[in-house]
């Protein structure tokens, strides 16, 4: 018998990555902006773009019959802050139909160690998801306004533009993306399964809405309308109309007597925060 | 109808998350009731309010989805669904059972909380809490099929429900007239306007259209189900 080695370790010319490595500011970028395709559907499969396609057009189709108008019979229909109370079952359904996407496959597939064996931490990965939507939701509110204005602009109505109400619509739509993104994403990430995810994030509007309807509807019927506003910022759509009211100057939908303006500020941050935390806290759990 | 996979159904439904939100709703409603009692006092405008907008026209709907869906999505969505189709059981008697499953659920969580909210509001008067009660249920058991149809049709079924109960139910039925006469909630009041003699409620459908087509669309709902049962693809997508 020889003494040879029976074993050898062959170096057949695997090679290291030796480029620059770009970091964790680059990962949650790549992140987000693989998110942010993913919830209109880009790179995903024919039947996953069909939904939120169909929702941003029809987002839009107020804005033709509004040009329409603004161009044949040269009136001015539909004013600017108003569009995102107007459009609320749209928006609503459009963030409980993706909100779960970007968080439920995840958790599903319990593939968070992955990401987070990379540079990546539980805040950057949070915070990806969240800006995602948020500018998703940004899009999708801000896309339809600004045709609105230059068509406006372009009809050239009698009278000066609007453009201090399209610009407090702007900052409206930055307050609801980025409320509506931290409580579809608070309350997508509680189930890893993507139908009941959606349930849950339209229960949450169906919810908040109908009740604020009843209190405002008995309140004012029983002559206290003082307390009417307080009933209507429930809806998280007229919380950020009155903030947006009470931050950018424009006429909120609801003329009730509405709450200090400080108040629905307070309350969309307190919301935005709640929210937040509970991502986090969640995500913190999830991942050890 | 087959009791082993009706026992299983039942599990899988009241076992899991699921059941905290087929449970926060009804229990929000009657909590509602108790909190407008205290403001307002009992008072049948109230009554009529909370029962039309909330206990019709958002807990039955989202307790249907919630239920019709649940009882079949997740299995699809999982796969684990083979293993009930491959087993001789008839594909309409697997969707007969899991539609009897959906069904009792929401006919009883709807109707026991929308009985007990109108009656904490105006007692028995003038028939709301029946009349509502009744609408709850047989509106529950329509919109349990309807959505079960959904579960099996596509892999969005929640979505798809969503869209139908709040775009076409609540905005288009809010400004086209006609789009309220296909609209399970619209037949549900009209079942409760029946029985109720509430001067401060009255319904725009028949009831001459609204039994029949609640019959027919959830008998046709169910039948649809089992057929589409028999010819499932699994192919998932994303």
């Amino acid at each position: 018998m020889t003494t040879e080695p029976t074993a050898v370790i062959h170096d057949i010319g695997y090679r290291h990555y030796d480029g620059v490595r770009l970091g964790r500011g680059r990962a949650t970028l790549a992140l987000g902006v693989q998110s942010l395709r993913g919830v209109f559907g880009l790179g995903r499969t024919a039947r996953a773009k069909i939904m939120p396609l169909l929702l941003a057009a029809i987002m839009l189709m107020p804005t033709v019959v509004s040009i329409g108008v603004m161009a044949l019979a040269k009136q001015f229909i539909m004013p600017y802050p108003n569009y995102a109370v107007f459009m609320q079952p749209v928006i609503a359904v459009f963030l409980a139909a993706q909100s779960p996407y970007l968080v439920a496959p995840d958790l599903r597939f319990r593939v968070l160690p992955l990401y987070l064996s990379r540079p990546l931490t539980v805040t950057d990965y949070v915070l990806a998801k969240l800006s995602a939507l948020a500018v998703a939701l940004f899009g999708l509110l801000a896309v339809p306004l600004t045709i609105q204005f230059v068509g406006e602009l372009l009809v050239d109505l009698p009278g000066p533009p609007h453009t201090a109400d399209y610009l407090g619509a702007l900052g409206g739509a930055v307050l609801h993306a980025v409320l509506l993104s931290s409580v579809g994403i608070a309350l997508a990430s509680f189930t890893p399964r993507r139908g009941l995810g959606v349930a849950v994030v339209i229960a949450f509007y169906m919810f908040t809405a109908a009740v604020s309807g009843i209190f405002t509807g008995v309140l004012i019927s029983s002559g206290r309308d003082d307390l009417a506003g307080w009933a209507l910022l429930l809806n998280p759509f007229f919380l950020v109309d009155y903030a947006q009211s009470a931050m950018f100057g424009t006429a909120p939908v609801n003329t009730e007597s509405a709450p200090p303006g400080i108040a629905s500020c307070l309350i969309l941050l307190a919301v935005i925060a709640v929210a937040v935390t509970g991502v986090l806290l969640r995500y913190r759990k999830a991942a050890s | 109808m087959n009791t082993v996979v009706a026992d299983i159904t039942y599990r899988a439904m009241l076992g899991r998350k699921r059941i905290w939100l087929l449970v926060l709703l009804p229990v929000a409603l009657v909590a509602l009731a108790a909190l407008l009692r205290l403001v307002n006092g009992q008072d049948e405008q109230t009554a009529v309010l909370l029962m039309k907008s909330f206990a019709i026209g958002t807990m039955l709907p989202l307790l249907g989805l919630i239920a019709g869906t649940g009882v079949i999505a997740p299995e699809i969505e999982d796969g684990t669904i083979i293993h009930l189709l491959a087993k001789p059981i008839s594909r309409p008697v697997i969707a007969v059972t899991k539609f009897v499953v959906a069904a009792s659920l929401v006919a009883v969580l709807a109707a026991v909380s929308t009985y007990a909210s109108a009656y904490l509001l105006v007692g028995s008067e003038s028939g709301v809490a029946t009349g509502f009660t009744l609408g709850a249920l047989f509106g529950g058991v329509a919109y349990a099929a309807v959505f079960l149809l959904l579960g099996v049709l596509t892999r969005h079924a929640v979505a798809v429900g969503v869209i139908y109960a709040l775009v076409w139910e609540g905005v288009v039925g809010g400004y086209v007239p006609g789009a309220r006469k296909f609209s399970i909630q619209q037949w549900a009041q009209s079942l409760a306007d029946q029985v109720s003699s509430s001067p401060f409620f009255s319904t725009e459908v028949t009831l001459g259209f609204a039994v029949p087509a609640m019959v027919i669309v959830t008998i046709g709902a169910v039948v649809w189900t089992g057929q589409r049962l028999r010819s499932l693809s699994l192919t998932g997508d994303d």
